[in-house]
């Protein structure tokens, strides 16, 4: 393949490519490619159908007065051979030279042909047959001929190929008669007309009519883009508007022009937006005011709920100088000052979240080393439990970007659950990483959860058995603040449980700040899960604002 | 002589519970529950610690913080009901040396103000040098050449434990156990907040230290002497 074929190809490939791009993409281009095949083709039907009929007409009437030329002559001919009384052959012949001269002169061809009809009695005086059609006699066809010689008073036609001056076909018509030669008996009379003349005319009126037909074409293609860009562009104003819109920007409006539909339009479609933006700004308003509420409330409550504590302790530090009932109150005052106070912080983390006022605080923290602080921290609790707790660290030992604060959060909480339903069996923390990610299991062997269970796992306020005895004395918030936490950090927080089995809480980080996870380190289910046990599917709560 | 202790918060009953707390750990309370007025009660006082509410009528808990700093060295523990980042930094660099979330309990308060009134004793030579800073241990004072660098006692105390261990690098944890007394996990910003504070009084150039070292991704370091 040469170099040009090469180029011309690939940009053939390229406007293909590019049509074919702008067929799908543009409304526009569709249009007027339709409009244009629709147009051409009824351009092209009407042409060839007044094409072919002027073809026709130019045919017949050519020929109408081809036959009536002919017959003129013919007659002529007939008189000048009637009138005269040759007798020999010289005279015969020149009688009929004069004839043929006469048909010549009166029907203005070149082209004339006499064959003496054949079986008829020799004569030595007939003429012999003659032609000026030269080397084109042949196309006096045996049929034309069988014909003429049939009919002896008819006049016969056929259209013909004749070759022109320069050598090539034009076509032309043969019209065959009999004439009556004194003493030499038939002969059969064939004149030669070319039809070049109509056929130049037709050829004109072709020309003419597909010049029209393709400016026709040019002109609606360039009248209907010249309309349909007046349609779509305020139509693509409206869809990029409504993208726009769609996207967050509540701001935009499209411009109002005119009475006409586009502008009905526009004016519908501003006020649509119009009305959406001010329910959005009312519900976020709304929502704004609800959560200053919650926010605040939790901060009003603080004051007085240290000076609750400062007193409770005071009087728990001093219980063993109280009767029996009044130091039991006192340790009841200061468990619940405790619960309440830890109540209200989770809440306010929460509400922190619900407002979208949460900021990660990253730094490089390593995994592992958080991992064993925590369960160090727990050591007291899980011993007091008898649940030993092992930590697997395959991988993990890097620097991740996370917000160290939160992920401590999360995997106490992870922990304490699993100390907390884990029914005394072994805890194994896993930690792992791969080249984008961090994953922190944590897998207990305790009751497990149902299905159903699971979906509501992350829930506020949920909790698995209402009548189960709460050890921890966990607020309730701590899966769903572990949650915020995860998905704060554009990270996961799976579950993997079923009754009886345990379950294995699964975290995964992206190691850089504002990574994107696509795969964790750590399989869930566990790899030592047999079968039965759900998955949840659930990575985000809300998916709403605050991410 | 029992410490005197300044309680600048306007909930009466809130500082009569803290009164009641440090009373019976032997300190001397003294109260303000005006923003206002809570410098001219500093001057009368002369509290040998501070404990100041962040919301205060009159004038913000900040503000004050920052009077205060600005004429002493005085140690101050913000009280604050708002642990939401912003808040505690500007406390921070206002100029207070720790901060207590509400709600606290007595222990957890009577131990931070035990330990900024008695710093952690640093088994230390009398002088040590870090940079080109001399650093004396005994008479609290810290020299670049012949020019005295006035520095709070906590800044000090930060100070003088890198200069302590000029080769060892110094975890914010480390730091937090050693400066301010906390034996669990705390607020590593006190840490960054308040080496930001040093800086800003000992290095010639804070963008570029020379005195504390940053050890990315572990902690800080004291400079190399001379």
């Amino acid at each position: 393949m040469s170099s040009l074929d090469w180029r011309s190809w690939t940009s053939w490939r390229y406007l293909t490519g590019r049509m074919r791009r702008g067929w799908r993409a543009s409304l526009q281009w569709r249009t007027v490619f339709i409009t244009v095949a629709a147009s051409g083709a009824a351009i092209g039907l009407v042409g060839v159908y007044m094409s072919v009929s002027v073809g026709n007409d130019l045919f017949q009437s050519r020929l109408n007065q081809v036959l009536v030329d002919s017959n003129r002559a013919t007659t002529g001919a007939q008189g000048i051979l009637d009138s005269s009384d040759a007798a020999d052959r010289v005279q015969v012949q020149t009688l009929l030279e004069a004839a043929r001269t006469s048909i010549s002169t009166a029907s203005s061809s070149r082209l004339v042909a006499l064959f003496r009809v054949p079986g008829q009695e020799a004569s030595t005086v007939a003429p012999q047959d003659s032609s000026t059609f030269g080397t084109s006699t042949s196309v006096i066809s045996p049929d034309l001929r069988a014909s003429v010689q049939d009919d002896a008073d008819g006049q016969l036609w056929q259209s013909v190929a004749l070759p022109a001056d320069d050598g090539s076909l034009v076509p032309g018509i043969v019209v065959g008669s009999q004439i009556t030669v004194p003493v030499a008996g038939r002969y059969e009379l064939y004149i030669g007309y070319s039809l070049a003349d109509a056929e130049a005319t037709l050829l004109f009126v072709q020309r003419t009519l597909g010049g029209a037909g393709l400016a026709l074409i040019v002109l609606i293609g360039a009248v209907t883009w010249i309309v349909v860009r007046f349609v779509v562009t305020p139509i693509r104003v409206a869809a990029e508007t409504s993208e726009k819109l769609a996207s967050g920007d509540l701001g935009v409006r499209i411009p109002e022009k005119g009475e006409d539909v586009i502008a009905t339009l526009a004016r519908s479609f501003n006020g649509m937006a119009d009305s959406l933006e001010s329910q959005i700004k009312e519900l976020a308003e709304l929502s704004e005011v609800q959560q200053r509420f919650v926010s605040d409330v939790s901060h009003e409550l603080r004051t007085p709920l240290t000076t609750i504590r400062l007193a409770g302790d005071l009087l728990y530090d001093q219980r063993s100088t109280f009767p029996p009932a009044t130091e039991r109150t006192a340790e009841l005052l200061h468990t619940q000052v405790e619960r309440f106070e830890l109540l209200l912080a989770d809440l306010l983390e929460i509400s922190r979240y619900d407002a979208g006022s949460v900021e990660l605080e990253s730094e490089p923290t390593n995994l592992v080393h958080l991992a064993e602080d925590v369960i160090d921290g727990m050591r007291s609790l899980s011993e007091s439990k008898g649940t030993p707790i092992m930590l697997v660290a395959p991988g993990g030992h890097l620097d991740a970007e996370v917000d160290p604060r939160r992920v401590r959060r999360i995997v106490n909480n992870l922990i304490g659950n699993a100390i907390e339903h884990g029914e005394g069996k072994p805890i194994i923390v896993s930690v792992d990483s791969n080249e984008s990610a961090v994953a922190l299991s944590v897998r207990d062997y305790g009751m497990g959860m149902t299905e159903a269970e699971i979906t509501h796992v992350f829930d506020r306020f949920w909790r698995a058995d209402p009548s189960r005895k709460r050890t921890i004395g966990g607020t309730g918030l701590g899966l769903a603040i572990s949650l915020e936490d995860a998905i704060a950090h554009r990270g996961w927080l799976q579950v993997w449980s079923g009754p009886g089995v345990g379950a294995c809480f699964r975290l995964t980080l992206p190691r850089q700040a504002r990574g994107q996870l696509t795969t964790s380190p750590n399989p869930l289910p566990p790899e030592d899960a047999d079968a039965g046990g759900f998955v949840s599917t659930q990575t985000d709560s809300r998916g709403d604002h605050h991410v | 002589m029992n410490s005197r202790i300044l309680v600048v918060d306007d909930d009466p009953a809130l500082a009569e519970m803290i009164g009641i707390v440090l009373q019976g750990e032997g300190f001397e309370p003294h109260f303000c529950a005006d923003g206002s007025l809570a410098l001219d009660a500093f001057h009368s006082v002369a509290p040998d610690l501070v404990l100041l509410d962040l919301m205060l009528p009159g004038m913000d808990g900040i503000e004050v913080c920052s009077l205060i700093r600005a004429e002493s060295g005085t140690p101050i523990i913000m009280l604050t009901a708002k642990s939401d980042t912003t808040d505690v930094v500007k406390g921070l660099e206002s100029g207070a040396d720790d901060y207590m979330v509400k709600p606290f309990n007595p222990k957890e308060l009577v131990a931070r103000i035990r330990t900024r009134l008695r710093p952690v004793p640093v088994e230390t030579p009398a002088s040590l040098q870090i940079g080109d800073l001399i650093v004396d241990a005994a008479g609290h004072e810290v020299k670049r050449g012949d020019q005295s660098i006035n520095l709070t006692p906590l800044e000090f105390d930060l100070l003088l434990a890198l200069a302590s261990k000029p080769s060892q690098v110094f975890t914010r944890e480390m730091l937090l156990e050693q400066v301010w007394g906390y034996h669990y996990k705390a607020d590593t910003r006190l840490v960054n907040v308040h080496v930001q504070r040093l800086r800003a009084k000992v290095e010639d150039d804070p963008d570029n230290p020379r005195i504390v070292m940053t050890v990315r991704g572990v902690g800080y370091r004291a400079g190399a002497a001379g």
